[in-house]
């Protein structure tokens, strides 16, 4: 399946990948391109960079969803636009959001908002990014007035960080610790429960003489707040994992072309294989192309400087053509160096792409720094680009 | 060692091993994510999957991944001595559970862990000096304060006073130096600069200059914004494309590199170590001692 027909068939798209290989921008130029070809598009970013939010034109973002103005999309010719709404995560608003809609009571409300391990928590605790970025994918989904929604991930080391941070949420609080710290008199009185509990119980005497007394309390009591509304979290985890492992969902792997980033881009590849995580295909972000694809052997600057300085002595300042004739040269021997490392590296994701039936896309690195709706746009014809098979 | 994911920091942290290693320190290099990089950039032999087994490279460099799960059943070992009740209470599911969700437990036994290596352990063993691959740049925040933020929670018991040794061990600039890695790239840069700041205003982990990896110098005495323009009007040549494009290549990285390095010495008030540039990404033992004496550089100012 390709780009051109993911917009058109899914209903959300995910951007995996490990930091810093532009999931964000690539999340956002995909988006665009989505909302000029006639779809109403939802963007969930993370953490863009200043210039690219102000790529987009919607102001800062934030929480809220900002419509980026209709006119600016400029369909392409023959096409009527859509629209497209973009916001950042904040975590913390998310779970607050969570925490108001779901309190048994006001008192309850206040109790976990104030208490102070859950101010600490709800952003530091393991995995709370990717919880939000999971709650924020279900109130998108619940509105019928987006046809696709598109998501940037938190940048993680493992891509399942995302599909799995709920469950390992839920997990916490259904441990039998947990369960025994909230409820201690509900567990002793059962019989299993009891069995259960004896190594349950080392545990948290173990716990209690390492941190102190105190400091247990200090946790149930937060954990006894939160569990009244682990329900609501519950069955919204659930849908939203159904969903994205569902026919309307695809992942698209981001990486950059570089041998660490593409060793842990094939480990995330069959991570999300391993679970059957509906792969589409993969970007490579930010390549370095060599014009008609056959890189020469290292040594071009050993090539025929004379005739290069005689090119160049029309331009060149008097007796500097042999220099700059050089240093053209030393220049080619070095991005040959690049693309050919490029490549190697890129080899084995490639490979393992072509043979599950997924799309690989080359997203060349753009003289400037992503700064305009253009620049966006340009990185979308990239990604949307026909596969064209490069010789071996 | 931090750094914004893609911005080389293990790299990085290989060369300072290297560095260590020539000037006859005795060096550890931990790494603390999920799989282990140095060894395979060291070409260090690989000893199995064994986290408490230490590799050596060829350099001299002995690495070393952690796993909090081994370091906290060796913390409690440490603390309670019986061995197999600990054992049995760290392969409890419940426990596994809890561990899977609670926060900052990982950091904290990280470094706590580094913490015993550099003060308590075997004198034999102990290292000169710990090269700690920290996580990337927003968690190296978390993993640097925690210390912190446990002594603040945890009212009382060993593990305040743990986490209180910790802290001063992280805060001390005569043990400690977080060495942040950049790139001449604005999300880098940026997140660089943020870095630095809350490292002063809240962490409190010395921070004294800036690693600019791979920082591209542009050739002596030739302009490569006029070179590219003398390529485009001399088109007869064959390769010509591939000149303009590695010419601009050459020229985008070097203006970029100077850029953000002014950028982020303006905005920090640190000085910037360069690492030079390597197309094709540093491999082997050359690079790795190009780029260990170039952290080893004498110190310029700021520009």
């Amino acid at each position: 399946m390709d780009p051109e027909r993911l917009i058109n068939q899914k209903r959300l798209v995910a951007f995996v990948g490990t930091g810093g290989v532009g999931k964000t921008t690539l999340a956002a130029s995909f988006a665009l391109e989505a909302a000029r070809r006639g779809r109403r598009v939802a963007l969930l970013t993370i953490d863009p960079a200043r210039r690219l939010a102000d790529a987009l034109g919607a102001g800062p973002l934030d929480h809220q969803l900002r419509e980026i103005e209709p006119e600016r999309l400029a369909p392409p010719r023959g096409q009527t636009g859509g629209r497209l709404f973009a916001s950042m995560l904040d975590t913390k608003r998310t779970f607050d959001e969570l925490v108001e809609r779901f309190a048994a009571s006001e008192a309850a409300r206040q109790r976990v908002l104030q208490n102070p391990i859950y101010c600490h928590l709800s952003e530091a605790l393991a995995g709370s990014a990717e919880y939000a970025a999971m709650e924020r994918v279900y109130q998108l989904s619940q509105r019928s007035d987006f046809d696709l929604i598109v998501v940037d991930t938190p940048p993680s080391e493992h891509a399942l960080d995302f599909l799995e941070a709920p469950h390992r949420m839920l997990a916490l609080l259904d441990s039998s610790v947990v369960q025994l710290l909230v409820h201690p008199a509900f567990a002793a009185g059962r019989l299993g429960m009891r069995l259960f509990a004896r190594g349950t119980d080392r545990v948290l005497r173990l716990i209690e003489r390492v941190s102190g007394v105190g400091f247990l309390e200090d946790i149930t009591e937060f954990l006894l707040a939160f569990e009244q509304m682990s329900g609501g979290f519950r069955s919204h985890a659930k849908q939203v994992e159904e969903q994205l492992r569902g026919p309307g969902s695809a992942f698209v792997l981001a990486a950059a072309p570089s041998p660490a980033a593409m060793r842990a881009g094939l480990e995330l590849l069959s991570q999300l294989e391993a679970q059957s995580v509906p792969l589409a295909g993969v970007v490579l972000n930010r390549t370095h192309p060599w014009p008609g694809d056959a890189i020469p052997a290292a040594g071009v600057a050993a090539g025929d400087v004379a005739k290069l300085a005689e090119l160049l002595a029309a331009s060149a300042p008097t007796g500097s053509a042999e220099t700059w004739a050089r240093t053209a040269l030393v220049a080619a021997d070095r991005y040959a160096a690049a693309t050919r490392a490029e490549r190697e590296a890129c080899r084995p994701l490639e490979a393992r792409m072509r043979e599950i039936g997924g799309f690989v896309r080359r997203v060349p690195e753009l003289v400037e720094d992503i700064h305009d709706f253009d620049s966006l746009v340009r990185v979308a014809t990239w990604i949307f680009a026909q596969e064209r098979e490069r010789p071996a | 060692m931090t750094g914004k994911g893609g911005t080389g920091k293990t790299t990085v942290c290989a060369a300072l091993g290297v560095a260590g290693a020539r000037g006859g320190r005795r060096v550890l290099v931990i790494e603390t994510g999920r799989s282990s990089e140095v060894p395979s950039l060291l070409s260090a032999a690989r000893l199995g999957t064994s986290t408490r087994e230490r590799e050596t490279s060829s350099d001299g460099v002995e690495t070393l991944r952690l796993d909090p799960f081994d370091a906290l059943a060796e913390y409690l070992t440490l603390q309670f001595g019986f061995g197999r009740l600990v054992r049995r209470v760290v392969a409890h599911r419940g426990f596994h559970q809890l561990l899977e969700g609670a926060p900052g437990w990982r950091e904290l036994i990280t470094l706590g862990k580094i913490w015993h290596m550099v003060e308590r352990g075997d004198p034999l063993s102990r290292p000169d000096l710990v090269v700690v691959d920290a996580p990337a740049t927003g968690h190296g925040l978390t993993f640097l304060d925690v210390p912190r933020v446990a002594s603040a929670a945890v009212r009382a018991g060993p593990l305040r006073r743990h986490a209180g040794w910790v802290e001063a061990l992280v805060r001390d600039p005569k043990r400690t130096l977080l060495l942040p890695v950049a790139r001449p790239e604005e999300l880098p840069a940026r997140e660089t600069v943020e870095l630095v700041a809350r490292m002063r205003d809240e962490v409190q982990v010395p921070v004294d200059r800036i690693v600019m990896n791979a920082f591209d110098s542009p050739p002596p005495g030739v302009a490569l914004a006029e070179l590219e323009q003398a390529l485009k009007r001399a088109d007869q040549l064959a390769p010509n494309e591939a000149l303009r494009h590695a010419v601009r290549d050459w020229r985008v990285r070097s203006e970029r590199s100077e850029h953000w390095t002014g950028e982020l010495a303006r905005a920090t008030g640190l000085p910037i170590v360069p690492l030079p540039y390597e197309p094709g990404g540093p491999a082997g033992a050359e690079s790795f001692a190009l780029l260990a004496n170039a952290l080893l550089a004498p110190e310029s100012p700021a520009p």
